[in-house]
């Protein structure tokens, strides 16, 4: 209650509805209790909540959206903490909820009561510690639509009240329309507990790459000689030879070690390696031989024989004066 | 650090670090003339090349005389210990320099000695 209070306080917009929720009806405070509960609004309930009420109804969602942060893990701690099926007080008020409700009381009775039951299942496994299954939190959450005049009515709200996270102070324009504009998903909601902070990964990335000590090192022959098991039969000692290269592997592979990437163009076609020489003469003469020679040649590789020319040229050039007087 | 991992591995060339393993562990080669052979197949094998490509220039009738006699001059520059010619096959556990068969690059004594032991693979005492 004390809450609520401070919370109607808080807001300006709820001036007028103050008067009305401090009346403090039964019906009232479940309905705030219930409103305080977060998570599952469905669209459905979301329009006949606005179509039955209006402002007793806006005022709710404000304060739902505004309690959100702090007054949700308190309530479902004691919730939980009241026990594990179905509170008395929640089903009242759930009942309470479905009656004042237009349409179809049982069946939203049923509904609110079965969504509390999995509230409580969620909040039962998060205390056992079990798996957070992500999928089925995310897909009990579903996105709120708001009319426009209500998004307005709580940025201005929030712009004059709100601090930001880090408690520097009041900033209206960009962050808090960017928090608002993913419709209150970034710094809103219970925090699910789920990544922890890396604090220390630089520290431990330099220390390893700095020191591979001899002991280090020592330690890893070590433990490899000592992994390493003589071989129980046959067929593991094949195996062992085929790591170490002593045996081939089977089917045999002829192209094994060879990784040529070039086609046999540039193996056959070499009178483009050949510019550096004269058009005329003994030399080019001589060259093209070479170069046939080459062409036939399987066992070198382009690179090689690229080489084998070039040698030549260098070799030329250095004879030039030699050539000259010739 | 790179000069001491150099001086380990040419020991390590030289010596068969103890591993275990059955058999002889050899640690030095068996002589010096198995030395020398040793580093006459490693020069062999840097300046191959450089040799075919001279000998190409040498060995052909359509350059003219005048490069292929400075390409003579070149090659008797080379290091003597690097023409293949120089390298022999001797027996790979004796040294022995005659006697050697080439597919098991050991000397006929040694060779009959593992084979009458059945250490050789595929090979039998011949009857027929």
């Amino acid at each position: 209650k004390d809450k609520s209070a401070a919370c109607k306080d808080s807001t300006p917009e709820g001036a007028s509805k103050r008067q009305e929720d401090g009346a403090e009806t039964p019906k009232q405070q479940l309905l705030d209790i219930i409103g305080n509960m977060k998570v599952e609004v469905s669209y459905r309930k979301k329009l006949q909540q606005l179509k039955a009420s209006g402002s007793k109804k806006q005022a709710l969602n404000k304060l739902e959206g505004l309690d959100s942060e702090g007054s949700l893990p308190q309530e479902t701690t004691e919730d939980t903490q009241r026990g594990k099926p179905l509170n008395p007080e929640l089903v009242k008020a759930a009942s309470a909820v479905a009656s004042s409700l237009p349409r179809n009381k049982k069946q939203t009775e049923s509904e609110l009561l079965a969504q509390l039951r999995r509230h409580e299942e969620t909040t039962d496994k998060q205390k056992k510690g079990g798996k957070i299954n992500i999928r089925n939190v995310i897909s009990e959450m579903t996105v709120k639509r708001q009319t426009p005049a209500q998004r307005s009515a709580r940025i201005s709200g929030r712009i004059s009240l709100q601090l930001d996270e880090d408690g520097r102070g009041i900033r209206p324009g960009r962050s808090s329309a960017q928090s608002v504009d993913f419709r209150r998903s970034l710094k809103v909601g219970k925090r699910l507990n789920i990544f922890t902070k890396a604090s220390t990964e630089p520290e431990h990335a330099l220390k390893t790459v700095s020191s591979p000590t001899i002991w280090d090192l020592e330690f890893a022959k070590e433990v490899a000689a000592v992994t390493a098991q003589p071989p129980r039969n046959g067929f593991e000692e094949m195996i062992q030879w085929t790591k170490e290269g002593i045996l081939w592997e089977f089917p045999v592979d002829n192209e094994v070690g060879m990784e040529d990437d070039a086609e046999f163009h540039e193996h056959i076609f070499l009178e483009k390696h050949l510019e550096g020489f004269p058009k005329e003469g003994p030399i080019r003469h001589f060259m093209e031989l070479v170069i046939c020679g080459l062409s036939k040649n399987p066992y070198l590789s382009v690179k090689q024989k690229v080489e084998h020319i070039e040698w030549f040229q260098k070799y030329f050039e250095e004879k030039k004066e030699l050539l000259q007087e010739i | 650090m790179a000069a001491a991992a150099l001086c380990w591995a040419l020991r390590a060339a030289r010596q068969v670090l103890p591993s275990p393993c059955p058999g002889q562990v050899r640690s030095y080669y068996v002589d010096w003339r198995m030395l020398r052979d040793v580093k006459r197949r490693k020069l062999a094998y840097e300046h191959a090349e450089e040799r075919l490509r001279i000998n190409a220039i040498r060995k052909n009738s359509i350059l003219p005389k005048e490069l292929q006699e400075v390409a003579d001059k070149e090659i008797a520059a080379l290091p003597r210990d690097s023409c293949p010619v120089r390298i022999r096959n001797r027996c790979v556990l004796t040294s022995r320099p005659r006697g050697v068969k080439r597919r098991w690059r050991l000397s006929r004594i040694v060779f009959r000695h593992f084979a009458d032991h059945a250490q050789i693979c595929g090979v039998q005492r011949a009857m027929w």
